[in-house]
């Protein structure tokens, strides 16, 4: 695949956002915040419930430049954790590339929902 | 008021061994399908020395490997810390069985006015080296947290 600036990289689809899903990667990952995992917790701090970690959005996005470049390729992602993905969204991963620097090719990434709400946004350099 | 003499403090450094069932329910957790990532001999006739680690599986063990004194000395208050960016920068691919060592130090932290009151920033890097001291990866997180109640009173 050869690579140029302003290049939209094919999207790839993950789908609907399940609690399940979510409490899968909290159990994956580790991560023990109830914010994922307990609809009371989350309302009792001001939420309508459970969200999905930013780490899944940015693990999503890996996953996205990975299946374009291949493992091992991937020499840098940096995300912004912009807004929060709630249950029942579908998310899509996008690319854009942005500067092709030799074989280094960089891209604007996000993840985004249904209506096309940025959710997980920032960069990723790949070896082409 | 966040401590800016802090800045630059390194943390005792952790260790930790990658494991490979571990990397797999990650993996999936991810909604991996790769053999690279979950099964050994793929892994394996690829060249690797076992299955390799997707890249954002650094921070399954984060919390393991980095030694907490650092973020207690901060004294932010935890029940208001929010992720707010996370960076990778990889020198190879992470594979099971890999001893690592990570030596973390605070690399930022600054405080802003937000709507809400005081927001305070604070940016940890990691660097993970295995055991011939070579780079693996580095790691640097953005935390925000809301400043105490009553240091806001006060």
């Amino acid at each position: 695949m050869s690579y140029s600036v302003g290049t939209e990289l094919p999207t790839l689809k993950i789908g609907e956002i399940t609690k399940p899903i979510i409490a899968e990667y909290s159990r994956a990952a580790k991560d023990l915040n109830p914010m994922h995992t307990d609809d009371e917790f989350a309302i009792m701090a001001g939420y309508p419930g459970v969200f999905a970690q930013g780490m899944l959005g940015m693990g999503f996005l890996s996953r996205h430049i990975v299946g374009i470049c291949g493992v091992g390729k991937l020499r840098k992602i940096k995300v912004r954790f912009k807004t929060l993905t709630w249950p029942g969204e579908t998310i899509t991963c996008k690319a854009r590339v942005t500067e092709v620097n030799g074989n280094l090719v960089t891209c604007d990434i996000q993840t985004e929902n249904q209506d096309g709400e940025p959710k997980v946004t920032g960069t990723a350099t790949f070896e082409a | 008021m966040i401590d800016r003499n802090l800045i630059g403090k390194e943390a005792e450094p952790g260790h930790v061994t990658i494991n490979a069932e571990s990397i797999k329910e990650f993996a999936r957790a991810i909604g991996e399908t790769n053999p690279l990532y979950l099964d050994e001999k793929a892994a394996r006739a690829a060249g690797y020395a076992n299955i390799v680690a997707p890249p954002t599986y650094p921070i399954a063990f984060m919390a393991e490997s980095m030694n907490p004194d650092l973020f207690i000395e901060l004294n932010l208050d935890i029940t208001t810390v929010v992720h707010g960016e996370q960076e990778f920068e990889y020198q190879r691919p992470l594979v099971a069985g890999d001893t690592l060592t990570v030596h973390a130090k605070l690399a930022d932290a600054w405080e802003k006015q937000g709507r809400s009151g005081t927001l305070t920033f604070v940016v940890f890097e990691a660097n993970a080296v295995d055991a011939a001291n070579k780079p693996v990866y580095t790691s640097r997180i953005t935390l925000l947290a809301k400043q105490a109640q009553e240091e806001i009173a006060s």
